[in-house]
């Protein structure tokens, strides 16, 4: 069996590729894409531990994450599309109206 | 149960309200409704008031106690060492004399409205006699007051009363200016007095004029070593904290009775209506302060100090305002002038120990001064409300009646035998020169005095040579207005009156002759124990002098003043008794210029008002426009300051909060790995 | 259940005014007033107390007291009742209220029914203010008193409404942070023994020195500390000076009507917290430090009047002179005597009743001139005269001419504080001084504005008020008379509700 400190890992190149992804990107696009990594290092780590601990709740729990990805990228898209309507662009760091 | 008159006494007071009262709101609300624009109920209401207050005059005579007081309690007072604040009433033979003067200066001045406010077409009549309604009833409640709060309460009301007269018309500049004046000024010296309130109250915790627990026969006890403790403040022994209180109470009497240095507001009250100059400025209002002065005058009789002052003050204003009266041009001025040096004989006769001498001088002169003040006032209903004596001249044949009613006023007033002033100047005199062989204090508020009989006597008659005598210098002197029945009756009245209502207290025939004829001296003898004149006459802290015998200090006395005033009316007699006279004054030079200046003590006043008072109120508002309310801006205009620039974090990018929440993690991440000890 | 009663009918009164259309909005929320008023005079004459609310031996009026909220150790309890202190400011409050309301008509011409809504929901906080006994119920209703208020401002104010509104509220708000601080450190300090708000147990406790340590604040300090806070919290409001200053632009500002209020009754809740919190449970605190807090009495009397003395804007003159009017309140209650904290109370009722003259009928003359400069105008009384003899009366109420309530109050105060403690001779004597200046400004103003002939910069068109106008202005000189020649009719038992403050701390006469 693989020990568990490889998932763990492989979770937090995932989450970090996220974070990096995030802190970097401008596009809207990619913002959503970098989002869902870092939901799915969640997942690997819930699933994970689920295997280790022998308990089924982590993957019952890493499928509702999955709804919740599904509903979160439905309203992200939303989010995107209303920008592009607003801005003629998709770059986050022009919607700024709002600050002061 | 007391007897009738003083069962009604409240009502001597009280019809004047009423009249008050009528005019107020029938002249509001029904103006058409209301006789002669309010003057019938003034007149009937007033005309009660001095039957009622002769008929208590009476009765006090008649009475074994020689007086009555009642009172009731406005205000009781709560916890331990309280004390009640009262109300009452008190007749005694000082106050039913003074509510018979003042009830009948009031009907008459009421009567004389009629011819100078009706018959003139005056608007605003009701307002008129509302006002002088409510000031002939608050007048008659000081008078018979029996304690100072309430004498103080009412003090007060009578200044509002003297400001709604003065500025009766009040849509010219001058009037209301001159009522601010006027209030402004007394309310300086009641001050003073309402402090001197509050101190009687908290040292003897009463403030009743009459009874065992009167504060004048506590502070008479205290003084003695007997018994009867107070307390005293800022750490002064009784006598020296009494003298305060004197001095405090002294301050609303010099205000009232236009003393110098409270004395200017009184001829600028002659911007008012001319009756309300004779009822108010002359003889009653002005009257305030000296009687109180006599009221409590067994509480002043303690303090030789305050004693002194009240004499200096007295003596100085009398020759003081008498040299400014020389020099003026309007008939009211003069008289206003004259009021106030006449106020400071009275003051002299207190503070020389002549109670009974002042309290004459008081009534001769209300009489006397309000005949002349209505006489002026015929004089400038005739000369269609010039006041300007220049103008005047030759108006002897034209109106007998007053010319004859204005001279018998002024021989009082100039202190000629046998007119009542002479009298009452006299005995005023007398006493301050018995008293001050002793006192060379006294000697020198005597010899200020005396002099100012010469001026005395000079400008009365400068007034009466250049209004009745000579030619009419002018076409409206040449065809004077007619006046009236209502004009020529209060002064035939009071004309008579100041003509013999010296013979009351003939003093130096008395000690000439020895007939008794000292029936004013009787009759303040004849109230309560510690009321009377010989009991003050055993308080005053003075020796009596004299000058060879008795008789002769009289004689001497009368004869000097006598002597200055003929002197002084003949100076005028030769000066302006001549056909077309010239103005004599003008050689004075500069002292003219000074006198008709008043000596610039309204320049001062009114100096100490605009040139200090209002530029001081404007650094307080700089001040606090600028510092304090700079502190609370300040402090607001910080925190938005502050704000403004830690808004800036805000920037609106995603990015950067993505940036500062992964940083902030991160940092409380290691910072919970430093101390929780994973390294 | 009276008290309940009068808050909820008039808050009900203010929802239906609130929904009522803008047209009827002023007529009915005067008509609804008059419940209230109504009330408040059936509950003075029913009125059986004694003592003091907050001192033991007392019996208290309309009390009702039940557990509301338990929260850990500390229980929170509905208790509200009135006694000789409290009494006569919920009359003011009702009669002051109506009377604004009638007041209102003529200026406020837009969003009626919001306006009289906020005017009757204030009415109904000052109500709870007045008559709470519990901290908690109090500061609740403290706190709601701001919120109308500052709409009032903000909404129907003149042109620096915000700036003027948002001042009283900030600065206002920060002196209720202070003052709870200084109160529940206070109950805190008190230990375990006292596990409530309930005002009543409070002072006693205090008064009885069971105040111990706050972590490592001595008992001492601690008590000095809650005094300076909660003195700092309620001179704001009152105001004293130096935190007076969003006073005057907040009266400036206001429509009529709410300078009524704020000057009629909402400076009252200063006074009167002063009197409920720091003179009655810390008595030994105020007595130490009598001559420092005469100090600010005298100050706030004699530079309020000065700067009273250097206005040109009417209304400015009249809100100034209440930071001196104010000023006795404090002198009267420092003395620590039955005459001169009763005194100062009467002065509440006093200076509210005139200084909403005042207020009144200086809107009335804004109303047809529309300028309320001094230097504008002159000679109104040819003009106007019924509102210009009010005026005069008001004014002359305000210098104290006797037989006036503020007269018999600076009289009362007066009393009281000469010789009531070292110095208190000169305070006294001081604060005294400030009714010469009163009489100088008003005298001056008067002069200016009301006498002489008649022009006018403004141009409009000026003839007599209309009687709504001037009916309101007529009953409050009656009131003022009425309290000045009987003070008794409150003075009675506002004497019977200060005797136990003074009596305990040996304040002699």
């Amino acid at each position: 069996m693989v020990p568990i400190e490889y998932y763990l890992l492989l979770s937090a190149a995932v989450f970090c590729i996220g974070v990096f992804g995030i802190l970097t990107r401008k596009n809207a696009l990619l913002f959503l894409m970098s989002v869902e990594l870092l939901l799915n290092a969640a997942n690997i780590n819930l699933v994970a531990f689920s295997r280790f601990h022998g308990n089924l709740t982590g993957q019952t729990f890493s499928l509702f994450t999955l709804a919740l990805a599904a509903a979160e990228v439905a309203i992200g898209i939303g989010i995107i599309l209303v920008l592009y309507r607003n801005f003629a662009d998709v770059d986050v760091t022009k919607a700024t109206t709002m600050r002061w | 149960m007391a007897a009738l008159p003083f069962e009604l006494a409240p009502a001597i007071a009280a019809l004047p309200f009423v009249s008050f009262l009528i005019a107020l709101l029938v002249g509001a609300f029904a103006p058409r409704l209301l006789p002669k624009g309010g003057a019938i109920p003034g007149i009937l209401a007033t005309a009660g008031s001095l039957v009622l207050s002769v008929w208590a005059a009476v009765a006090v005579w008649n009475h074994p106690d020689g007086m009555y007081h009642d009172s009731i309690t406005w205000v009781a007072g709560v916890g331990d060492a309280a004390f009640d604040l009262q109300f009452g009433i008190l007749l005694d033979p000082l106050s039913t004399m003074m509510l018979v003067i003042v009830s009948l200066v009031a009907v008459l001045v009421h009567v004389f409205s009629l011819g100078y406010m009706n018959d003139e077409g005056e608007t605003g009549l009701p307002r008129y006699y509302a006002g002088l309604g409510l000031f002939t009833a608050s007048m008659l409640s000081f008078v018979f007051a029996s304690n100072l709060l309430m004498a103080f309460m009412f003090f007060e009301l009578v200044g509002l009363c003297s400001w709604l007269l003065i500025g009766f018309w009040f849509r010219e500049p001058g009037p209301p200016s001159a009522a601010k004046k006027a209030f402004l000024v007394t309310r300086f010296g009641d001050y003073f007095f309402l402090v001197g309130v509050v101190g009687v109250f908290a040292t003897f915790g009463t403030t009743a004029f009459v009874g065992s627990e009167s504060f004048p026969i506590l502070a008479d006890q205290v003084l003695a070593g007997e018994g009867a403790s107070v307390t005293t403040f800022l750490g002064l022994d009784p006598q020296a904290w009494f003298s305060v209180l004197g001095l405090l109470i002294l301050g609303g009497v010099i205000g009232k009775s236009a003393q110098f240095p409270l004395h200017t507001w009184l001829p600028d009250a002659m911007e008012g209506p001319t009756p309300v100059s004779a009822l108010i400025h002359a003889a009653t209002m002005v009257a305030a302060g000296v009687y109180l002065v006599a009221r409590i005058y067994g509480f002043y009789a303690l303090l030789p100090q305050v004693m002194a002052l009240i004499a200096l003050v007295g003596g100085f204003t009398a020759l003081f305002a008498a040299t400014m009266g020389v020099v003026k041009r309007e008939i009211k001025q003069v008289l206003a002038y004259s009021t106030i040096s006449q106020y400071g004989y009275m003051m002299l006769g207190l503070g020389a120990g002549g109670y009974v001498a002042a309290t004459f001088h008081l009534m001769t002169h209300a009489f006397f001064k309000a005949l002349l003040f209505l006489g002026a006032g015929s004089v400038i209903i005739a000369m269609h409300h010039n006041e300007n004596m220049w103008d005047m001249g030759g108006l002897k044949e034209k109106m007998p009646v007053t010319y004859y009613a204005f001279l018998s006023g002024s021989l009082a007033l100039a202190g000629i035998v046998p007119f009542s002033g002479f009298w009452s100047k006299d005995e005023v005199l007398y006493e301050a020169l018995v008293h001050g062989l002793e006192s060379p204090i006294l000697l020198a508020a005597y010899a200020m005095g005396l002099l100012a009989v010469f001026f005395t006597g000079f400008y009365t008659f400068r007034m009466v040579f250049l209004t009745f005598h000579g030619k009419p210098r002018t076409d409206t002197a040449r065809d004077p207005h007619a006046v009236g029945w209502n004009v020529k009756v209060p002064l035939v009245v009071l004309g008579t009156l100041a003509a013999v209502a010296g013979l009351v207290n003939m003093v130096p025939v008395a000690e000439v002759t020895g007939i008794h004829l000292e029936f004013l001296h009787d009759w303040l003898d004849a109230g309560p124990e510690a009321l009377t004149a010989h009991h003050y006459a055993d308080l005053i802290p003075y020796a009596s002098g004299e000058i060879g015998s008795p008789l002769l200090t009289v004689l001497l006395s009368a004869g000097v003043s006598l002597g200055l005033a003929l002197s002084g009316a003949g100076a005028a007699w030769l000066l302006y008794d001549v056909p077309e006279p010239i103005r004599h004054t003008d050689r004075l030079g500069r002292v003219k210029t000074v006198l008709f200046n008043n000596y610039y003590q309204d320049e001062f006043q009114v100096w100490l008002a605009n040139g200090v008072t209002l530029p001081l109120a404007r650094v307080a508002d700089k001040f606090d426009q600028g510092v304090i309310d700079g502190v609370v801006n300040g402090v607001s205009s910080v925190s938005l300051f502050s704000g403004g620039r830690i808004k800036r974090i805000q920037t609106g990018v995603v990015s950067n909060y993505a940036f500062l929440l992964t940083m902030g993690l991160v940092v409380l991440l290691v910072f919970i790995g430093v101390t929780g000890g994973w390294f | 259940m009276w008290i309940e009663a009068l808050i909820a009918v008039t808050l009900a009164s203010a929802a239906v005014v609130f929904l009522a259309p803008n047209k009827v909005a002023g007529k009915l929320a005067f008509v609804l007033s008059l419940l209230p008023v109504g009330g408040s005079l059936w509950m003075y004459s029913t009125y059986e107390a004694s003592g003091n609310a907050l001192l033991e031996g007392s019996t208290l009026a309309f009390e009702t007291n039940y557990q509301w909220v338990v929260a850990g150790p500390y229980s929170l309890n509905w208790h509200v009742g009135l006694d000789g202190i409290s009494m006569p400011l919920i009359a003011l409050t009702t009669v002051l209220t109506s009377l604004a309301l009638l007041a209102s008509w003529t200026p406020i011409q837009e969003r009626q029914s919001q306006f009289y809504g906020l005017m009757l929901f204030l009415e109904a906080s000052l109500l709870g203010v007045f008559s709470a006994l519990d901290f908690f119920v109090w500061f609740v209703f403290w706190e709601m008193v701001l919120v109308p208020m500052y709409v009032l401002i903000g909404v129907w104010g003149g042109p620096r409404r915000k700036y003027a509104a948002i001042k009283m509220f900030v600065y206002t708000n920060i002196a209720s942070l202070a003052l709870f601080i200084g109160f529940v450190a206070l109950v805190f300090g008190l230990g375990d023994s006292v596990t409530t708000f309930d005002m009543p147990t409070v002072a006693q406790a205090l008064r009885a020195g069971e105040l111990g340590s706050l972590g490592p604040i001595g008992p001492e300090t601690l008590k000095v500390a809650a005094f300076v806070a909660m003195f700092v919290g309620f001179a704001v409001k009152v105001p004293v000076v130096p935190f007076h200053t969003w006073l005057p632009d907040a009266h400036v500002e206001a429509p009529t009507p709410v300078s009524i209020m704020l000057a009629g009754v909402l400076l009252k809740m200063g006074t009167y917290a002063l009197l409920r919190f720091n003179f009655t449970m810390l008595p030994d605190v105020a007595q130490a430090n009598a001559q420092l807090i005469a100090i600010f009495a005298v100050v706030s009397v004699l530079y309020g009047a000065m700067l009273a003395l250097a206005q040109t804007d009417l209304k400015r003159i009249v809100a100034y002179s209440s930071v001196s009017s104010m000023g006795y309140v404090i002198l009267g209650l420092v003395a620590y005597t039955v005459y001169g904290m009763g005194g100062a109370t009467f002065q509440m009722v006093a200076h509210g009743l005139i200084s909403g003259l005042m207020f009144m009928a200086v809107g009335v003359i804004y109303n047809t001139t529309h300028t309320r400069m001094v230097s504008d105008m002159s000679g109104l009384a040819s003009k106007m005269p019924f509102t210009v003899a009010v005026f005069v009366a008001g004014a002359f109420g305000y210098m104290g001419l006797p037989l006036m309530a503020g007269f018999a109050a600076e009289l009362f105060i007066f009393l009281g504080s000469f010789g009531a403690f070292e110095g208190s001779v000169l305070f006294t004597a001081a604060a005294m001084f400030g009714i010469v200046i009163v009489a100088g400004y008003l005298l001056l103003a008067m002069q200016r504005t009301l006498f002489g002939p008649f022009e006018l910069e403004t141009d409009y068109e000026v003839g007599p008020a209309a009687f709504h106008d001037v009916a309101p202005l007529v009953v409050l000189i009656l009131l003022v008379i009425l309290l000045g020649v009987d003070p008794n009719i409150f003075f009675g038992m506002i004497q019977d509700a200060v005797n136990p403050i003074a009596a305990a701390t040996g304040g002699g006469a």
